[in-house]
């Protein structure tokens, strides 16, 4: 039997299904017996009570390891303790005679649906708080012992209807083989965990739980998102032979991290890492690069209350300037609009926020937020080699605009006697309108970066966040070659410096052709680098040219694709 | 009964960190306290209890009334007003 997901954290692995299923609970129909009633209220009381004990113990834990991890128990402490929750159970086991069990089970359902109604996606989203704290005082009412995922027998393959938040604090990264989920997408609590320690995760599968059953051997390929219950000796020993493939090549690509990246004739591309934070471990694993050619700096502004002030943000930026020394640090500026909610800014919710009021946008309707980036990046620009970078210019008006504040904060800080570095402006493209009007863009900036992610959504009007919409959002869409191939010829003219720092970018595929197209700067995750510098060291400009010329001519992006894994052999 | 309406101040509003520390802030009082959206049409919730304070989703600048009922339904709505206009320990 062959079920179907999607794949968020690439990987291939076979092993026994251990069903993670917590929240599996037959509540008891029958009405309580007279004088039952108190027994089951006691019960209640005293599982309220141990389960506060357990959360005060993961937060204690917690506390050392991840501060902000720690905050989430202390809400999970808030909501067992709630009084509107508490009366309601309450008044279910006295006076309408539930069993215990059955109260918790069907109160909380009541408010965690109350929460995810909520129209604030913030709010909704800490539905998943509250069922979290009901999945643990409904183990601790049956007398399961909350089963963990810190202390499986042996190695498995986890089938959950979702993991929740408590899951990341026990999870045991050495007995997960893999993670499948029958709800969730790229964003989701799963997916965040699966990623960051870097287990094949294959999510969204519907009737995972009906399907699998404890014990089951099953296959997963994490790559292409399907996952084979009991496989044939023949399928498992075929996954054996796909997964030290690919772990081969992992390793095999990742000899290269550290190597220069020049093309098998001797031209030499320049590498550059994508990174979203400051702290040592993100910037020692960007180390090898030969730029910061995305900063993103969004993490400064989320998940707080109040927004960061200048100083903060100094501090951060100078960081990593000096970190990196001469090597350019590209800072984008704050790109953030409706679909991302911040808890410091009321940003009013949109119908359609990647069109709306975003990014640079924002920042002109907003000029403290802004100012208070410009003048912090500013003054940090002493410290290194910064380049400003204005996401979501869609005309010169916006470019003219983002640069004219720029100046007066240079102004500003000349006056106070703190004089800025030199420091280079320049713009994302991914508004096909100004990818349109590259040879003017190009004129008026010192250097730009395709965003091609953002611009594919526009130019193929189809919202990346949308699964139902993931087969319009076409990266391979000969258009956006096209589009990107008259950006790069006006940036060339122009002796004006132009990368790529979106997916296309650290795709081993697309990037011979990028390269083909003339760029020799692309930017990408650090885990993307390693692949990308195996294939171009392995490839001639010639070939690549030839490469970029053929998709040019391809009228879909199906048969871009295939000839690309034709050539490339992917 | 003695109520008061008022407006949110601070960035964040209820939700979050000062939504549960206007939640214990309440807790201390006997009075039954209730929170109601004054921009819209629904009927006023438990001010004790942070499912509910949540799921009015009241962010900055949204208006409020505050009502109690019992013993120290006085000092409930005017210390819990005082303490929403002071921003709840966030800069407004």
């Amino acid at each position: 039997m062959t079920l179907k997901g999607t794949g968020v954290s690439p990987g291939i692995a076979t092993g026994p299904i251990h069903r993670y299923d917590p929240s599996a609970f037959v509540p008891g129909e029958t009405a309580l017996l007279s004088g039952e009633e108190a027994d089951h209220l006691k019960r209640y009381k005293a599982a309220v009570k141990r389960a506060a004990a357990e959360l005060e113990q993961i937060r204690i834990q917690m506390e050392a390891r991840d501060p902000d991890k720690a905050k989430i128990f202390t809400a999970h402490g808030d909501i067992l303790e709630d009084v509107a929750i508490t009366e309601e159970i309450t008044g279910k086991i006295l006076n309408e005679h539930w069993d215990g069990g059955r109260a918790i089970h069907e109160v909380y359902e009541q408010f965690t649906g109350m929460v995810k109604r909520a129209r604030d996606p913030l709010i909704a989203e800490r539905a998943a708080d509250f069922e979290d704290v009901r999945r643990r005082l409904l183990g601790i009412w049956s007398g399961t012992s909350r089963e963990n995922l810190g202390d499986l027998a042996e190695p498995g393959i986890i089938a959950a209807r979702d993991l929740l938040p408590s899951d990341t604090a026990s999870l045991d990264r050495n007995k997960v083989l893999a993670i499948l989920t029958e709800t969730g997408g790229a964003t989701s609590h799963s997916a965040l965990i699966a990623k960051s320690f870097g287990i094949p995760a294959v999510l969204g599968i519907p009737d995972l739980l009906r399907s699998a059953a404890n014990g089951q051997t099953a296959a997963v390929d994490a790559l292409e998102g399907t996952v084979i219950l009991d496989p044939e000796p023949a399928v498992i020993e075929a996954y054996a032979r796909k997964r030290s493939g690919f772990l081969r090549a992992r390793e095999e690509a990742e000899t290269f991290r550290n190597r220069e990246c020049v093309t098998a004739d001797g031209t030499r591309i320049d590498i550059g890492v994508n990174i979203a934070g400051a702290d040592d471990r993100e910037l020692a694993e960007a180390d090898f690069a030969d730029s910061v050619g995305l900063f993103r700096t969004e993490f400064l502004y989320m998940g707080r209350d109040i927004l960061p002030g200048e100083e903060e943000q100094y501090n951060v930026y100078r960081k990593i300037l000096e970190r990196f020394g001469k090597r350019p640090v590209i800072l984008r500026t704050i790109d953030i609009g409706g679909d991302k909610p911040l808890s410091s800014m009321d940003l009013p919710k949109e119908d359609n926020p990647f069109l709306g009021n975003r990014a640079l946008r924002l920042c002109f309707s907003h000029p403290e937020l802004f100012r208070t980036q410009i003048r912090a990046g500013l003054r940090a620009s002493v410290h290194g080699n910064l380049w400003i970078m204005f996401p979501m210019a869609g005309s010169l008006e916006d470019i003219d605009r983002a640069k004219s504040h720029v100046a007066e904060c240079a102004a500003e800080l000349e006056r106070e006697g703190r004089p800025p570095g030199s420091v280079k402006t320049g713009i994302m493209i991914e508004v096909p309108s100004i990818a349109l009007i590259a040879d003017h863009a190009a004129a008026a900036v010192d250097f730009a970066s395709i965003g091609s992610n953002d611009l594919c959504q526009y130019l193929c009007a189809a919202d990346r966040m949308n699964s139902a919409v993931t087969a319009y959002y076409q990266n391979y869409h000969p258009g956006l070659f096209r589009l990107i191939d008259g950006t790069v010829k006006a940036f060339r003219a122009a002796g004006k410096p132009l990368s790529v720092c979106g997916e296309l970018g650290g795709d081993p595929l697309a990037a011979p052709a990028l390269v083909g197209l003339g760029l020799r700067k692309l930017s990408m995750a650090s885990s993307a680098a390693p692949a990308v510098k195996r294939v171009l060291s392995r490839l001639g400009l010639a070939q690549m040219e030839e490469l970029a010329k053929e998709i040019l001519r391809r009228g879909s992006a199906g048969e871009v694709e295939r000839y690309l894994k034709e050539q490339l052999g992917g | 009964m003695y109520h008061r309406t008022l407006k949110v101040i601070n960035a964040s509003g209820l939700h979050a960190r000062p939504g549960s520390d206007f939640v214990h802030a309440a807790a201390k009082f006997a009075s039954k306290i209730t929170i109601r959206r004054l921009d819209e049409d629904e009927g006023p919730v438990n001010a004790k209890s942070i499912a509910f304070v949540l799921s009015l989703g009241v962010g900055k600048g949204v208006e409020i009334e505050l009502a109690a009922e019992g013993p120290d339904e006085k000092e409930a709505v005017d210390s819990l007003a005082a303490f929403i206009e002071s921003g709840l320990g966030e800069t407004v």
